[in-house]
């Protein structure tokens, strides 16, 4: 506060000079004949900068009517939403980020839509789950640049052999005989999900296209989120736990270090050749067996707004340019990123890379990373502690019910409506035609009155998914009108008769179940 | 014979405090010390570049700070916080001096208003105005590469606040020395330069010192403003960037703490050759405050 005022008024005194400096830079100026001044922000890991300086001096030699000067800065990806928010106008032309940042940034206004042919560019050549990344609403806003965020396992091959890689259980219990750690940062939202997600627990916000969050789609607080805060003591009681997700526990004493890809280096020095990768293991609670589950994403190059259109469509150029196969390929062989390209994920040197391979094998049980609140995180990280602490099944219900609540705080309103014809097709109306929610269980109960449409579908609230609908109906079709994409676009549900019907709905199978009574 | 075991018991217990007070100060300044000397084996180590579980560096070497110098932005960074340091410690000093001189010496109106409400302003955590401070700031274009003098510019404007140690010694110079200089013909900057500032070379260097410290420690604003710009960071933020991933921290933990000691070379340089200075400054300011 006393540097603010004193600062205004040494700012008083100063405004001539200012005056002058301002007048002698003002903005990013194009020049003519297509030569710009950019900044562009990329990931401070070491060589990236570098190498991404060669590519754009390739892409002016390729292109003779485009000259860029860069101005190339390293920052950490995870801060780049934060730091282009604290600033768009003076922010990065260009600018690398991960995945879960886009809602905060298209909220920000700081990213720029990409054209059509830019669109159907990306769709063609990057794989699903990137795309999906990139998306908000129906338009991309970002060019996919890895696929490769996620974790799995790293072991001491001198610790664990091979045949005890697939159980948790065994697994600890090696670590526990031999005075050796189990590394994994349960106490962190992005990795207990392993647990959550592996026995089939949901947790998914919803955003509309301005970025905003508008409901959430959250079944932790499930019989199944016991089970799952059960596996996790499997850890977490243990002597062997270590709550941390870094390779350089392997030098602490750890024999099992649970990461991601960025860690291959460091693993590398510490064991050499007795480093082992492989996907996560299974956990067994009550008899049944559960293999963990993960979070899966990666990176994403995007375009600041411009006010020279013409600039704008450079930038594009360029960024398609940056995120193409040869140069997302260029940074697998000098970093180990992992391609979102599809053409770069089947070469020869991507299939063999064996921390690839796991991290592949462990995508096959990976959640893809959507927008999720940033409240979400500390709240479902708790539940580490929760597993750590409880001593009884009830304390752990307690603390999933008190989870729940939050995460419910962090939003107005969450839940599934049954909209339709019978409600005036209001999406919001959780008092009138909101789902009763228990786990992954959706049941509702409604008089549908004659009229000439029957129709509707379970949609989150103010929300239009088209995903639960006419043709996820297993149980019941013979009340509806049969699935036509012709008449039927948005996979309604249309009854045949009016009536008192029971709709029950699994979110985790998505499978609906209809009983007239 | 009891007088006499009386003696020697006097001069046992003696030895005894001595011994207990001697073992606690040892105690305390190992704790004190362990970090420091933990800073520097990290950056003499090179065998690897991570945290280790241990101390003592397998092999000892220079290639931290080879690296420090030759691989990263350091220079710049320590570049920048030089010239920030240097600006801020003369144009602080002078300011700070004269406030307190005016504030010591002179009988204005609002006085003592003025000085009141410097010192409820000065309650106010400095991060309040963080985000304001940044845009004005940056639509003065003092932000990102300019960020060295536009971060100058804050720190010199709030300068004017810091005066009270300072004011504190002042008032400890008798008043007469100000009146004889004045019968003498002298003006109020004459007595000021030629009668107070002799006096109280304890209190210019304690101001000096303080005010060149302080940009090397600050990391909030200096981040903010240099909004990810390489070329207008500080030494704070720049070595922050260095370890921010798990990534980087991994690859660069020991070229931090290379960062570090170098860091802590020139300001231990400057506090050993004016440490008698500075003692005399802070303890002589407390004398009336």
């Amino acid at each position: 506060m006393k540097k603010l005022v004193s600062l205004l008024l040494a700012v008083l005194m100063l405004c001539t000079m200012a005056a002058c400096s301002k007048g002698g830079e003002g903005g990013g100026t194009p020049t003519a004949g297509g030569t710009y001044d950019i900044t562009v922000w990329v990931s401070e890991v070491a060589g990236i900068a570098e190498l991404t300086k060669q590519q754009i001096d390739r892409f002016n030699e390729e292109n003779e009517d485009l000259t860029f000067n860069a101005t190339i800065e390293g920052i950490s990806e995870a801060d780049a939403a934060t730091l282009m928010i604290t600033d768009v106008e003076s922010g990065a032309d260009l600018y690398c980020f991960a995945q879960d940042q886009t809602a905060r940034l298209v909220q920000a206004g700081a990213l720029n839509v990409l054209g059509q042919a830019a669109s159907e560019a990306v769709k063609a050549r990057d794989d699903a789950g990137s795309v999906m990344a990139a998306t908000f609403g129906d338009s991309l806003y970002a060019y996919p640049m890895t696929s490769d965020n996620g974790f799995f396992m790293y072991y001491d091959k001198s610790v664990i052999s091979e045949d005890m890689i697939d159980d948790l259980a065994t697994l600890v219990k090696a670590c526990e005989d031999n005075n050796k750690f189990f590394s994994m940062n349960y106490s962190s939202a992005w990795y207990n999900s392993a647990w959550f997600f592996g026995t089939g627990c949901v947790s998914q916000w919803i955003t509309d296209d301005t970025g905003a969050f508008t409901g959430v789609v959250d079944t932790y607080n499930s019989p199944e989120g016991m089970t799952a805060l059960k596996g996790m003591q499997i850890l977490a009681k243990s002597n062997a736990k270590n709550d941390s997700g870094s390779g350089e526990d392997f030098s602490k004493g750890s024999a099992v270090v649970v990461s991601g890809t960025w860690d291959v280096n460091t693993v590398q020095s510490i064991l050499g050749d007795n480093m082992g990768v492989a996907d996560l293991p299974s956990f067994t609670v009550d008899g049944n067996t559960y293999h963990m589950g993960s979070f899966s994403g990666g990176k994403l190059m995007g375009v600041k707004p411009q006010t020279d259109p013409e600039k704008a469509a450079a930038l594009q150029r360029l960024a398609l340019y940056l995120t193409d196969e040869t140069c997302q390929l260029e940074r697998f062989n000098s970093n180990g990123w992992g391609p979102s390209n599809v053409a770069a994920k089947a070469s020869d040197d991507v299939q063999s890379n064996p921390v690839l391979a796991a991290l592949g094998a462990q995508n096959n049980y990976a959640t893809v990373q959507g927008q999720v609140n940033d409240g979400w995180w500390a709240k479902a990280g708790d539940l580490g502690h929760l597993a750590a602490q409880a001593e009884s099944d009830e304390e752990l219900q307690a603390g999933l019910a008190l989870y729940e609540e939050q995460v419910k705080g962090l939003i107005g309103a969450t839940g599934y409506v049954f909209v339709g014809a019978w409600n005036g097709w209001d999406n919001a109306d959780l008092e009138g035609f909101g789902m009763e929610q228990d786990g992954n269980v959706l049941t509702i109960t409604l008089d549908v009155p004659e009229s000439d449409y029957m129709g509707g579908r379970i949609v989150p609230v103010t929300s239009w998914d088209t995903n639960l609908g006419c043709q996820q109906v297993t149980e019941g079709a013979d009340l509806i009108v049969e699935y036509d994409e012709a008449s039927n676009g948005d996979n309604n549900i249309i009854f045949l008769a009016p009536g008192n019907y029971t709709v029950t709905c699994d979110v985790s199978t998505s499978e609906i179940k209809i009983v007239k009574n | 014979m009891n007088e006499n075991k009386k003696h020697m018991g006097l001069k046992a217990k003696e030895r005894l405090s001595n011994t207990v007070i001697y073992a606690i100060l040892i105690v305390m300044s190992i704790v004190w010390l362990i970090p420091f000397v933990f800073l520097v084996f990290e950056s003499f180590r090179v065998e690897s570049t991570y945290q280790v579980g241990y101390v003592i560096p397998k092999q000892f070497g220079f290639d931290n700070y080879i690296n420090l110098f030759t691989k990263t932005d350091f220079p710049i960074w320590f570049k920048n916080t030089l010239v920030i340091g240097l600006f801020v410690s003369v144009i602080q000093t002078v300011i700070v001096l004269c406030m307190s001189y005016t504030l010591s010496r002179l009988r204005f109106k609002g006085r003592k208003g003025l000085m009141n409400i410097m010192l409820v302003l000065g309650f106010f955590p400095g991060f309040l105005s963080l985000v304001i401070l940044y845009k004005v700031l940056s639509w003065l274009n003092l932000t990102s590469a300019n960020s060295v003098p536009g971060l100058i510019l804050v720190y010199v404007a709030s300068s004017g606040m810091g005066y009270y140690v300072s004011k504190g010694f002042f008032d400890t110079i008798s008043r007469s020395l100000d009146e004889a200089a004045r019968v003498d013909g002298a003006t109020r900057f004459q007595v000021f330069t030629k009668v107070i500032m002799p006096l109280s070379k304890p209190i210019v260097i304690y101001t000096i010192l303080t005010a060149f410290m302080g940009p090397w420690g600050d990391f909030m604003l200096a981040k903010y403003v240099s909004h990810a710009t390489s070329a207008g960071m500080n030494v704070a933020v720049g070595l922050q960037t260095m370890i921010s991933t798990p990534a980087s921290l991994a690859a660069n933990y020991t070229m931090f703490c290379a960062g570090g000691v170098v860091v802590a070379i020139p300001i231990t340089i400057l506090f050993m050759c004016l440490q008698k200075y500075y003692v005399e400054g802070v303890t002589g300011g407390a004398v009336k405050g």
